[in-house]
């Protein structure tokens, strides 16, 4: 059971998504993923214990790296995919209530702006620690998170923002959410911010990269 | 009001100035760069202290102590004067693109100035209509750089309350160049065209630039605009006819308009592309139908922004690279000890390394060390390799996306041409081998300054020329095409 798990652990930190996929190529042939899950679920491997064991740590590895420039977005991108291959399974026991969700994060990229690749690999990454993902997309509005949060009380908002022409509307989208909710925590990330300008604009957190949103967000769950 | 003395080392230059004067109003016409606009984001704009004080903010030490810079150096964009200074500060010569291409023209009378005005520079020819003849060549830096290098920095300045001061700077740059061409050469323009992208031409039209600062990035108004001497406040006679020709939509100006031009795309039979290797990554494929066209957001790792010691293809620059298997061999512009590396070095350091296997498809240095010596001191760091990427992907997927768009492969391309601020230097075998373009050796073509080859063709006629084009081309927007993200993150593997 150790080894499926420990397998599992691999091919999702190596971004083997399933056994005919030709990434990477130390793994090919081998069981991805999917068929990996699918055995573990099989064995009766509890999937608190699959999320826990494998994929959180597994999702953790690939953070550090990317945050130490050891691996770049194709790597990430990878790794998410095979995650997700693995995380479809679980989804029953999430809606049953047989594994826990860390808490609820709410995520958008600010009006005015269309670019979501960093956004998605944050989703990514936070959903890869253990946390439910809501995402609203890109040209998001403070109406929309504000909405958000209403159905999910309790929940955390990250904003990201690409363009320095946009990074300002975080300041609204921040001052709506504080109004309706003071104590709703708001994490901000994007190439153009950095920890003064959250500050400025009242944030709670400046993450420059996935790692550390979710490194952030397990500190607020713990 | 005190007045105080700024000297210029080594440049022998002294200034009077006011008490409180920003540096960055003085030096940028000293070649002192600020690439962010005077954010304080980049750290670019270092200046050393040889004598007296420069008092330092909070801010300012914490960005010294993050850049581990010696104590005397100071960021530009962060100082003030409050007292008499000597500051040493590092000189570039510019090269900027001018060009003596022929084209086919029908004589006319008269004479015309031809304007491509660059994001980054500025290049003005004199052009007698009734022979093609160049008789004048002027260049310059454009002085709006002191308030960003890359447009979206400008839109930002001119949204805070700079809009006015960029106007005037850029119109009395331009009617300058123009003065000291009809000087040179004892002729008087009887028309001048101008051609630039989207953000240039609003900002030389005195418009708002509200419009270009967030989605959906559309004008009112991207047509012709037409001026005369007396309103720009240019000292020739009103009977000059000066006119900022039409931008195609969103960011994608009349430089690209011209570059059509330049290329003939739209008169061939068959596909042919035009890509624009700078920060915004204009693209544009079509034929003598129909023609499309991008802007692909490259960032300004070409420019030698956001690499840590990117410059722009000035003096000290390292302009391109070699290898014999073993060592690395680079050229520097002005022939000194380099400075930094410029983007045509950067596309051939990304190959030779992939070559030499110092680094793998993803970029990764296979040493484990965080980065490679190119040419003492430079050294090119896993980020910066990164940053190479999120470029080259960028006009890699702008081209496939295009083509998708009209249906065909990039394999059916049967002719790329390459233009841009440092097109010169580019080693087009390491563009390909770097997957930026794919396509084949015998396909691709380098072409200089395309935007200043097709202002000049614009100077004859009544603008038929601009017209046909513009009637065939529409703008694409590369957001709304489903698969960006996977194709792009497939682009930045190398090879
Ligand atoms: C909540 O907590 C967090 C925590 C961390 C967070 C976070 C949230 N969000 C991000 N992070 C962090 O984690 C991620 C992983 O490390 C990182 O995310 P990043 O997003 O930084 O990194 C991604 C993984 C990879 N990076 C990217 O995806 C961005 C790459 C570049 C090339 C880029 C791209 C790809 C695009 N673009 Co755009 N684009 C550029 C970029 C230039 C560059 N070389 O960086 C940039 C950002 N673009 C720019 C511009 C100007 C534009 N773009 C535009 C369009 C596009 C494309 C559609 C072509 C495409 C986006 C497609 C998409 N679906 O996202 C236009 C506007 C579109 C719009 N309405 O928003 C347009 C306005 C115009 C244009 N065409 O030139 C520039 C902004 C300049 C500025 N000063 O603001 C730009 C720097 C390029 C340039 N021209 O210099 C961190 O920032």
């Amino acid at each position: 059971m150790n080894e499926i798990i420990e397998k599992l652990l691999e091919a999702v930190e190596f971004g083997k998504i399933d056994q005919k996929s030709p990434y990477p190529p130390q793994l090919r042939g081998m069981d991805g993923s999917h068929e990996l899950t699918q055995q573990a679920l099989a064995a009766g491997v509890d999937p608190q214990r699959i999320l826990e064991d494998a994929l959180i740590p597994a999702m953790g590895n690939v953070g550090k790296k990317f945050a130490e420039n050891k691996i770049f977005v194709p790597q990430m991108l990878m790794s998410a995919k095979a995650m997700g291959a693995s995380m479809v399974q679980l989804k029953p026991f999430f809606a049953s209530g047989a594994i826990k969700s860390k808490g609820t994060f709410i995520i958008g990229t600010v009006k005015g702006d269309l670019h979501d690749i960093g956004k998605n690999l944050v989703a990514m990454m936070v959903e890869g620690g253990g946390w439910t993902i809501v995402d609203l997309g890109v040209d998001v509005g403070s109406e929309r998170f504000i909405e958000a949060l209403k159905s999910n009380p309790g929940a955390v908002v990250g904003l990201s923002a690409l363009l320095t022409t946009t990074m300002v509307n975080m300041g609204d989208i921040v001052a709506g959410i504080k109004a309706c909710d003071p104590a709703t925590k708001v994490l901000i990330g994007g190439a153009p911010v950095n920890a003064d300008f959250c500050r400025s604009i009242g944030a709670d957190f400046y993450a420059p990269d996935p790692q550390n949103a979710v490194e952030y967000l397990n500190k607020l769950a713990s | 009001m005190k007045q105080h003395n700024i000297r210029l080392h080594p440049l022998g230059k002294e200034l009077v100035v006011n008490d409180q004067t920003p540096l960055i109003d003085l030096l940028h016409e000293f070649g002192v760069e600020f690439p962010c606009g005077g954010r304080g984001t980049c750290g670019k704009c270092q200046v050393s202290l040889l004598k007296g004080k420069i008092t330092v903010s909070e801010i300012h030490r914490r960005k010294l102590d993050h850049l581990h810079l010696p104590s005397n150096v100071r960021l530009a964009c962060m100082s003030l004067c409050t007292e008499s200074i000597t500051l040493q500060v590092e000189q570039y010569d510019h090269l900027i693109l001018a060009d003596e291409t022929n084209f086919e023209f029908m004589p006319e009378r008269g004479f015309g100035v031809a304007v491509d005005l660059g994001t980054t520079t500025l290049v003005t020819q004199l052009v007698e209509l009734n022979s093609a003849r160049i008789l004048a060549v002027e260049t310059m830096l454009n002085p709006q750089v002191k308030y960003g290098a890359d447009l979206i920095s400008r839109i930002q300045a001119g949204l805070d309350g700079h809009s006015t001061e960029m106007t005037l700077l850029i119109r009395s740059a331009v009617g300058n160049m123009i003065r000291l061409m009809m000087e040179g050469a004892k002729q008087i323009p009887d028309k001048v065209i101008l051609v630039g992208n989207t953000v240039m031409q609003m900002i030389f039209s005195g418009c708002d630039l509200t419009p270009l600062s967030c989605y959906p990035f559309q004008l009112e108004n991207p047509g012709t605009k037409t001026f005369t001497a007396s309103e720009l406040d240019w000292d020739f006679p009103d009977g000059t006819k000066i006119e900022f020709y039409p931008s195609i939509g969103s960011f994608v100006g009349s430089d690209i308009l011209a570059g059509i031009a330049a290329t003939g795309l739209h008169r061939k039979e068959q596909y042919t592309a035009l890509i624009d290797l700078g920060t915004n990554g204009e693209i544009v494929l079509g034929n003598r139908d129909h023609i499309i066209c991008a802007s692909t957001a490259a960032g300004p790792a070409f420019e030698g922004a956001n690499l840590s010691m990117g410059m722009r293809a000035v003096t000290g620059a390292i302009s391109s690279l070699r290898h014999d298997g073993k060592t690395i061999q680079s050229s520097v512009i002005g022939n000194t000890k380099p400075r930094g590396i410029c983007g045509s070095a950067l596309i051939d350091a990304a190959a030779i390394l992939l070559e030499m296997g110092l680094i793998g498809d993803f970029g990764e240095i296979q040493s484990g060390e965080n980065s490679i010596l190119i040419d003492d001191p430079v050294r090119l760091t896993q980020k910066d390799i990164y940053e190479f990427l999120l470029a080259k992907a960028a006009i890699a997927t702008g081209v496939t996306i295009l083509a998708k768009n009209l249906g065909i492969e990039t394999s059916g391309i049967s002719e790329i041409y390459i233009a841009g601020g440092f097109g010169n230097y580019i080693n087009l075998k390491h563009l390909l081998s770097t997957g930026m373009v794919e396509t084949t050796g015998d396909k691709i073509h380098k072409m200089g300054n395309t935007a200043l080859i097709g202002a000049k063709m614009f100077l004859f006629g009544k603008g038929e020329l601009a017209d046909e084009i513009l009637g065939k081309t529409s703008h694409i927007n590369l957001e709304a095409f489903p698969d960006f993200q996977d194709i792009y993150i497939s682009k930045m593997i190398l090879g």
